[in-house]
């Protein structure tokens, strides 16, 4: 299974990356920001999405809209600090499948990645 | 900032040092005439504050990847360690009872150690929050320092308008467990109203 994480912060990618070789997810590609996660992702192969929402160029609410005129089904993951009932309902609008606020625990990003992956 | 910036800094003539002065004095360009405060943005007090604020997350942000680094390295060779441990066990001569419980009090003691590097690795995301939160101070800065700018009609706002990246993070800072009960508590409504 391919993850795609799309983060500029590279500590964060890293935290990620980190979380998921621990629950046995290893095959991942990283994008900094919408712009180069969408790149990835038409380089093809990947099976699930974890976003950011803060970053520069293109952010993630904008990267997710994007997503999802191309491709309905692939779950996506948003891991932001965004933490107001606004921003959780306008992300889930634009196709967001769960959504995680930081700081978070593994156990929290392993509960949303097994409940998307069904 | 490393030593190696501040070799940097110090190779300028210490010309930097005076600005950071000058930055001390924010304030003060509110006060100043309008004819002072048609610098450059970034030669003012502000707009040098901005760019110390900048060179401090990207500097923090490099430094907690070294820290990162530091914690793949212990957890590397704690798993060699473990590995090693595990052959030791299979050894003729480690199978006394005595050996096989000092071995699995090794091998206890060698996971506890692994635990505590994940958790401090995932302690790390204290980084990118705080990042965030500084991006969203550089924005008011900017906001106020063209605020002022107006006020005093030179007409000067920031030369690059970076608008802020962070949108709410008011609410971080409650602890993981808070944070994931809340956003499931809307996810909830939010499946439940689109059903409904």
């Amino acid at each position: 299974m391919k993850i795609l994480i799309v983060d500029d912060s590279s500590t964060m990618r890293r935290i990620i990356i980190n979380t998921l070789s621990r629950i046995g997810y290893t095959d991942v590609v990283e994008g900094e920001n919408g712009k180069s996660g969408l790149e990835k992702l038409g380089q093809g192969g990947v099976e699930m999405i974890i976003t950011d929402w803060n970053m520069p160029e293109m952010d993630g609410l904008e990267f997710v809209k994007t997503v999802r005129g191309q491709n309905a089904a692939i779950p996506i993951l948003m891991v932001t600090t965004n933490a107001a009932k606004e921003d959780i309902v306008e992300a889930l609008q634009a196709g967001v499948n769960n959504y995680v606020v930081k700081p978070f625990t593994p156990e929290t990003l392993k509960e949303k990645i097994e409940s998307l992956l069904g | 900032m490393d030593q190696s910036e501040i070799d940097a800094l110090l190779a300028g003539g210490g010309k930097t040092p005076k600005k950071a002065k000058t930055a001390a004095k924010g304030p003060a360009v509110a006060a100043a005439p309008a004819s002072t405060v048609s610098s450059e943005p970034h030669q003012d007090g502000n707009g040098h504050v901005i760019s110390e604020l900048d060179t401090v997350t990207s500097v923090t942000e490099r430094e907690s990847n070294k820290v990162m680094d530091q914690l793949d390295q212990i957890s590397q060779l704690v798993s060699r360690q473990q590995q090693l441990v595990t052959d030791m066990m299979r050894h003729e001569g480690a199978q006394s009872p005595g050996v096989q419980k000092a071995i699995h009090e090794v091998m206890s003691a060698s996971k506890e150690i692994q635990d505590k590097v994940f958790e401090a690795m995932d302690l790390m995301q204290f980084q990118d929050i705080t990042r965030q939160k500084l991006e969203r101070i550089v924005h008011h800065l900017r906001q106020i320092h063209d605020y002022i700018v107006d006020l005093l009609g030179t007409g000067l706002k920031s030369d690059t308008e970076r608008p802020s990246i962070s949108h709410t993070i008011a609410q971080t800072g409650t602890t993981p467990d808070e944070n994931k009960a809340h956003a499931d508590a809307v996810i909830e409504a939010f499946k439940s109203q689109k059903k409904g």
